[in-house]
């Protein structure tokens, strides 16, 4: 074949130029960490990213959810914990104050305590997270626990509970509405503490027995509650979990499919570099053996 | 012809006029090598012009003169100056130009979509709606937290921004993409004229027997040139003279008369140009849909296909949410007790109208029941279950599944251009090179020639030195 002058400059330059463009390529690929920028890139892995990272911020939206739930259920738990605490020494003082050594006086005398247990009762009832009651379902823009005439205490909050978003269509409640807990549904517990006031009060051996009682039924429904709540938390523990693992795998995922792998990407600018030089340097020679140079 | 020298018969008259002929002789190889050097100097100096083929004398033999003992050779002249060309390889070259064109035309105008799809860098409206439905969680977890609420709404305002911003862009590029057009069809026009003026030329110099040869190589580079911009073809007819035609088989160029492409602005298309065709009389006919490749086919695909088809795409995603949000919004209740609100503006159906309507944070309806139940969430997680749900216009897929298939078709588009395109460019230069080993001038062989014929001439040269010797014998008798 006749070789002509524009065919060595033309095939060497587009040579050239196609090297060097792989080149950038591949040194783009290392400088942004990224394989796959665009859609172009790769179509149907790019695709995927979109999905993957949408089911990443799901997961991760989950896990939010799931540490404001916690939040919540953690010190709802712990509310419990300290109302048993409350019930049980209002029961104690009681059973103290059954004794038919105890006086009239010293009856009203363990009243006065156990009215300020009553009180406490309500501001433990009331108990806020970020101004925001545990105990009222979803009515949380009041205090759910009133005190009124005498040491009646009404329920203000409602039934509902909320739920949140944990995991693939699945919800899970965070919310022991008030009147589960303390209103009901076995027993009235503030009405329990003020039946013992007046038992205490009125010095009638027979009511504080019958308070005693009724008080046992108390710390029974509070157990009850915080059965429920243990079980909240441990869906919540559960629901974490998986999704730490979901996501972690997404990320993996997400990384193998984008991310540059820095082992090839430096084969491949290597690989170019020397089919860069390579061919520069035969351009070279092949114009230094010209016949020009003979007829010098 | 010394032997003739010596000779004393009857054709001693004739033997001596030889001596002149040998002049003659000399003279016409001086000019021929002349002639030859100069074509080979040509060539050289035309190493690097496009389009450029290499030319070549041919050279014959004068008619001889009878004599005795028989004809007498009178020399050398240059018959004809030739281009090296294969025609074949030509059309396949304009025909490479045309697709490349095409190709290199509408990767560039997809290359500048791309960045529509930030989603690897969380900028797309993918991202958007992960962030938009994210805040939504926060307010279905914290449905009486004012801040919450303000982020959810900052969230849809950027969602619907991100929105905005991509119609913007499309329409942008598409206006773009349209003054390229006009720019072609200008140029389409200026490369038409020229190839007629260019005919014009090569008949009047063939008329005489001459070979046009530089005229036809520029005309050839005009004809290139024009191919990469439309798809045409052409026949040359007996004086030289080039028709040229585009689309199906509208004439642009028809011996010394052109036949313009004009951009007239089609109003059922927003106004962008159409590609028509004026035949002189008459109404222009429309050539858009029958302009098979060049520039003007990648850019008329990428304005009036790939965009369009992405904006209804867009629409067809932004209208949806549009559609759920607001309906599901409805049914919720505010903070305040407000129910029955829209949450996007509902005459904002497209990419580029969709706008969040709602400005009071405690109007968002996480709410299922009326005034003074701030915890209650049931319609935030209903309006967060949008997320998953599968929606019929968008074939029974959710939101992000539709929107990766937007990014991927997009994507799968894009990627087969430039493929096809750098397949193309192998091609063509091949071709190219083929094209080289016919037309393009080689340096070697051109110093080769340039000795031969220098060679040539001294030989010539000393054929008149050798002549004017044998005259100067001729006269030194007589002393």
């Amino acid at each position: 074949m006749r070789v002509s002058d524009q065919q060595l400059f033309g095939s060497t330059t587009g040579n050239l130029q196609r090297t060097k463009e792989r080149i950038v390529h591949a040194q783009e690929q290392i400088a942004s960490q990224q394989r796959i920028a665009k859609p172009s890139d790769d179509p149907s892995i790019f695709g995927q990213v979109i999905l993957d990272k949408s089911a990443l911020a799901d997961n991760e939206q989950w896990i939010r959810n799931i540490q404001f739930g916690t939040a919540r259920v953690a010190v709802a738990d712990q509310t419990l914990g300290q109302t048993q605490n409350l019930i049980s020494r209002v029961r104690e003082l009681a059973v103290q104050a059954r004794s038919d050594t105890t006086s009239a006086q010293g009856r009203v005398t363990i009243a006065q305590e156990v009215r300020q247990l009553h009180r406490q009762l309500i501001q433990l009832a009331n108990t806020e997270v970020a101004g925001h009651p545990v105990f009222a379902g979803t009515k949380t823009d009041a205090p759910p626990f009133v005190l009124g005439a005498g040491d009646s205490v009404s329920y203000q909050g409602n039934s509902e509970s909320q739920s949140i978003a944990v995991g693939p269509n699945q919800t899970t409640q965070i919310v022991l509405p008030g009147d589960q807990v303390f209103t009901g549904p076995t027993t009235n517990i503030f009405d329990d503490l003020s039946n013992v006031l007046v038992a205490l009060e009125t010095n009638n051996g027979a009511g504080i027995e019958v308070g005693i009682g009724n008080l046992d039924r108390a710390i029974g429904q509070i157990s009850l509650a915080q059965g429920q709540i243990g079980a909240i938390a441990n869906r919540l523990d559960t629901a974490y979990g998986t999704s730490l693992v979901v996501s972690a795998a997404i990320q993996q995922a997400l990384s193998d499919q984008t991310d540059t792998d820095l082992a090839t990407a430096l084969t491949e600018l290597q690989l170019q570099e020397t089919a860069y030089q390579a061919t520069s340097q035969t351009f070279t020679r092949l114009f230094d053996s010209s016949l020009l140079k003979f007829l010098r | 012809m010394w032997h003739g020298c010596s000779d004393v018969s009857a054709e001693r008259l004739d033997r001596r006029m030889g001596i002149n002929s040998l002049v003659d002789i000399a003279k016409s190889a001086l000019f021929t090598a002349q002639q030859a050097i100069a074509v080979t100097g040509h060539n050289i100096a035309n190493v690097n012009t496009p389009g450029y083929s290499r030319q070549h004398v041919t050279m014959a033999e004068n008619i001889p003169e009878n004599g005795s003992p028989g004809q007498i050779g009178t020399g050398v002249h240059a018959e004809s100056i030739r281009r090296s060309f294969d025609s074949f390889i030509e059309d396949q070259l304009l025909a490479s130009r045309e697709r490349a064109g095409e190709f290199t035309a509408s990767s560039d105008a997809l290359a500048r979509l791309e960045p529509l799809f930030g989603d690897a860098d969380n900028q797309g409206i993918g991202a958007g709606l992960n962030e938009f439905f994210g805040a939504l969680q926060d307010v279905a977890t914290n449905p009486s937290d004012l801040s919450a609420r303000t982020v959810f709404l900052s969230k849809a305002t950027a969602l619907a921004g991100r929105f905005n911003q991509s119609a913007a862009t499309l329409t942008a590029a598409q206006q773009s993409i349209d003054n390229q057009v006009g720019q072609t069809i200008t140029d389409v026009n200026r490369l038409t004229s020229q190839i007629a003026g260019l005919n014009t030329k090569i008949a009047d110099a063939e008329s005489s027997g001459q070979q046009a040869n530089d005229l036809r190589d520029e005309r050839g580079v005009a004809l290139a040139d024009l191919a990469e911009r439309i798809e045409i073809s052409s026949i040359e007819d007996a004086t030289g003279q080039l028709t040229v035609f585009a689309g199906r088989g509208h004439v642009l160029v028809d011996k010394e008369r052109t036949y313009l492409l004009v951009g007239v602005p089609d109003l059922s298309n927003n106004g962008l140009l159409d590609v028509r065709y004026d035949a002189g009389a008459g109404p222009t006919t429309s050539l858009g849909p029958v302009i098979q490749s060049g520039r003007l086919k990648g850019l008329l695909d990428v304005r009036d296909q790939t965009i369009p088809s992405l904006r209804g795409s867009l629409d067809t995603l932004a209208s949806e949410l549009v559609t759920q949000v607001n309906l599901q919004h409805r049914l919720g209740f505010g903070l305040d007790g407000s129910t029955n609100q829209d949450f996007f503006a509902p005459t904002g159906t497209t990419a580029s109208t969709i706008a969040v309507s709602l400005t009071n944070v405690r109007q968002i309806a996480a709410s299922s029941t009326a005034v003074g139940v701030p915890g209650n969430n049931a319609n935030a997680l209903a309006l967060a279950g949008l997320r998953s749900t599968d929606f019929v216009p968008f074939g029974n897929v959710t939101f992000q599944e539709y929107y990766s298939t937007i990014a991927g078709s997009f994507g799968s588009a894009t990627q087969g251009v430039q493929r096809d395109l750098q397949a193309q460019e192998i091609l063509h230069d091949q071709l190219t090179s083929q094209r080289g080993s016919i037309s393009g001038v080689s340096m070697d062989e051109e110093l080769a020639n340039l000795l031969q014929y220098q060679r040539s001439f001294e030989a010539a040269s000393r054929m008149i030195v050798v002549a004017d010797e044998m005259f100067q014998s001729i006269l030194s008798m007589k002393r």
